[in-house]
């Protein structure tokens, strides 16, 4: 399985060093922004990306159709829709997104999450706790599939949802696939039992490539995929990489007390994996190449793959051997490292990566 | 915002110019509303419908109204889409309650909103067929869908107001502290203008609540003129759903009006008699049951009601020479109606005349009201 990148999608008046609860307070960051985005959407087209994450959250614009307007501006990029179950039935959701494949081509995958705050959650009348969020989840995408299917009208009878001869003449439209590519986003193990039912791919936090493996089996026994959501900080030298990286934290504003609205959200999340990278975050450097020094600042997925171009592109072979093939990313500022790695990392990994699939090619004629 | 606020403050109703819409679900398809809807193309055609809305914006039409249901695109993704594309015409976008969460609708319409400088306004409708309710996981009664809309907007209205953090607890929704950070962005209001269809007392009371206008079907003029006179008097307008056949004589409107029913066949007749059955609009029935007993002709001279047997109920029409059309227009006009929403068969050529030959006529009486009207229209 070829390795696939991608990137989150510039938020609307980001700057270039904005933690969590920056974001949240500013209002731009619930404004979309058409003209960068768009031109950001170009330039990953550029760097070789495959798609940008396009958040969810109460202090976003609705992903789907900013996907819709963004998708129409371009030609190639997929956009990486953001969702939770919770916030709409899924017969709308379904309609929503085949309206937006009839639109762009099919140019768009999903990243379910079930959620990390309840406090948000509830906003939108979501008053289930974290466990359950996953069974409904289960439902939730269960009834997806089924309109995928596109045969017989959708009946389903369930704890959470009850659907009666649903159908929609709006189908889903694309090239390749009848249905969506679905990431499910999540550390704990109901996360991954999902990704293995309903998923087509189990995305989470970055952690050591060994730590990752052995759930990494099961899901790929499964038959799916495994993808990992972490940063990048790349420069020319390592020195100057680990520099830029603590330069992050240092040039934080102390007013703005990051740190505190971080360990804030954290206690109030009911999120596994936020919880584990957080502790995590301890030991400063659990790989010499992966640095946790961001995430009590800036989150869960500050986590960072920090040094040299050679130094990056083998920690993605890393994760390739243990089982990862996709890889949301991010930088500091992002456009400006989203085109470090797409010139000066890139391509290294493909060259590691086609010679290590030609080994396993040989490998697997021998067995 | 109480009844008190939105209320003038007594007298007689304010006058208001006229402003006309279209329907934008026919883009593509010239007999829409022929066909049953499970046999209907779902999939949007994308250049045609910009090419419809090009139209639409030469022909000075204020807005299009992209409907919702299971056999069409998602409305709201549609205006988005379409919004970006365009850059004059507004998207009057079909949701009913139960088929989001109040929260995410807001999101949404303000995500619109902010793509399209504030291009989208709302028909909220009940929802007229149970059994496609419960394609959605809806599953209430006539009644309670319009106790649950009621609640829906109370909570979008209280999002829109961007005051607090929002809490809510009803029958249908419970909502705590929800701040949703994207706004409704345009230069004209806080709030997209809430258009609310239905026939039924519990649609004119959550107009009167709730709404900007009432969307109706239309009667006779003096018929409709007492039942719509709380809502006027509440201070929310009156819109009328309905066709235009207008043509430079009577006899080629009336002409082209049977040729009608002679395109569209006997099977669209059963669709509709199909239809009748499975749904519980009072608004939709209502006007079906009135064409059956009016033995498929006239109303007044000039209101048709044909048609509905094959092509539903918004296709009561006004039928008529283009100065017959314009005093119709006139007649609803004296009993208070202020928007119209129409459709024709086929629209775009029907929309044409329309811009060219009837709203010209309708410019003099427009003037002369603005001019004895010394109050802006009222804005939410």
């Amino acid at each position: 399985m070829k390795m696939k990148f991608h990137w989150r999608l510039l938020q609307g008046g980001e700057t270039a060093n904005m933690t969590r609860a920056a974001g949240w307070n500013r209002r731009e960051t619930g404004m979309p922004d058409l003209e960068r985005q768009v031109e950001f959407c170009r330039r990953a087209e550029e760097c070789g990306m495959t798609g940008l994450l396009t958040d969810i959250g109460a202090a976003k614009p609705d992903p789907i159709l900013l996907a819709a307007a963004l998708g129409l501006a371009t030609e190639k990029i997929e956009l990486i829709v953001a969702y939770r179950s919770g916030l709409i039935p899924p017969t709308t959701f379904v309609q929503q997104l085949n309206t937006l494949s009839a639109l762009i081509q099919g140019r768009f995958s999903l990243n379910i999450v079930a959620g990390h705050s309840p406090l948000e959650q509830r906003y939108y009348g979501d008053f289930l706790s974290h466990d359950e969020r996953y069974p409904r989840t289960e439902e939730f995408l269960a009834i997806c599939h089924a309109f995928w299917r596109n045969n017989d009208p959708v009946n389903f009878q369930g704890k959470y949802y009850q659907i009666e001869n649903g159908r929609l003449n709006t189908v889903f439209v694309s090239k390749s696939r009848t249905s969506p590519e679905i990431f499910i986003g999540g550390g704990s193990e109901a996360a991954r039992t999902l990704a293995i039912s309903q998923g087509s791919c189990w995305m989470r936090l970055a952690d050591t490539p060994a730590n990752l493996e052995p759930d990494a089996k099961t899901v790929l026994a499964a038959g799916k995929e495994v993808g990992v959501r972490v940063c990048v900080i790349c420069r020319p030298t390592r020195a100057a990489a680990v520099r830029a990286a603590y330069e992050l934290v240092a040039g934080l504003d102390p007013a703005l007390r990051d740190a505190e609205h971080e360990r804030d959200f954290m206690r109030k999340s009911d999120s596994v994996s936020i919880r584990q990278v957080y502790e995590m975050a301890e030991g400063e450097w659990p790989a010499s190449w992966l640095w946790t020094g961001a995430v009590r600042t800036h989150g869960g997925a500050a986590i960072a793959v920090v040094g040299n171009p050679e130094e990056v592109a083998s920690a993605f072979i890393e994760y390739k051997r243990a089982g990862v093939t996709q890889f949301i990313l991010a930088g500091w500022p992002k456009l400006d490292e989203m085109i470090i790695f797409g010139r000066d990392v890139l391509p290294l990994i493909r060259q590691e990566e086609r010679a290590l699939d030609e080994v396993r090619g040989a490998s697997s004629h021998d067995d | 915002m109480s009844q008190a606020e939105r209320s003038t403050g007594g007298g007689a109703p304010p006058l208001r110019p006229l402003r006309f819409h279209w329907s934008m679900s026919s883009a593509g398809s010239e007999l829409k509303g022929a066909k049953a809807r499970a046999a209907q193309n779902g999939i949007p055609d994308l250049a045609a419908h910009v090419a419809y809305c090009e139209a639409a914006e030469w022909c000075g039409i204020e807005s299009l109204l992209t409907a919702f249901g299971f056999h069409r695109p998602d409305p709201i993704a549609l205006a988005a889409a379409l919004g970006v594309l365009t850059s004059k015409v507004k998207f009057m976008v079909a949701v009913r309650s139960g088929v989001i969460s109040p929260t995410s609708f807001v999101q949404q319409v303000n995500t619109v909103s902010a793509l399209t400088q504030g291009r989208i306004c709302l028909n909220v409708v009940g929802g007229h067929t149970p059994k496609e309710q419960r394609a959605y996981g809806d599953f209430l009664s006539h009644d309670e869908r319009y106790a649950r809309t009621d609640e829906f907007l109370s909570i979008c209205r209280a999002l829109w107001a961007e005051e607090e953090p929002v809490s809510f607890k009803g029958a249908y929704y419970e909502i705590e502290d929800a701040v949703v950070k994207t706004p409704f962005v345009s230069n004209e209001r806080r709030a997209p203008e809430i258009f609310l269809g239905g026939a039924s007392d519990a649609a004119l009371n959550l107009a009167v609540r709730h709404a900007d206008c009432l969307w109706t079907l239309p009667r006779c003029p003096e018929e409709i003129a007492p039942r719509l006179q709380p809502v006027l008097e509440s201070g929310t307008e009156v819109g009328l759903l309905l066709s235009i056949i207008a043509r430079p004589s009577r006899e080629e409107a009336v002409s082209d009006a049977y040729a009608l029913l002679d395109r569209v066949g006997g099977k669209a007749r059963q669709v509709h008699e199909e239809f009748s059955t499975r749904s519980d609009s009072v608004a939709f029935t209502g006007t079906l049951a009135l064409a059956e007993k009016n033995g498929g002709d006239w109303l007044t001279p000039w209101l048709w009601t044909g048609a509905v047997p094959y092509l539903g109920a918004p296709a009561i029409a006004l039928v008529g020479s283009y100065d017959e059309v314009a005093g119709a227009i006139r007649a609803f006009e004296e009993v208070g109606v202020s928007q119209f929403l129409f459709m024709g068969w086929p629209d775009l050529e029907e929309m044409k005349r329309f811009a060219g030959e009837v709203r010209p006529r309708l410019e003099s009486s427009a003037s002369r009201r603005i001019a004895d009207n010394s109050r802006a229209p009222i804005l939410k």
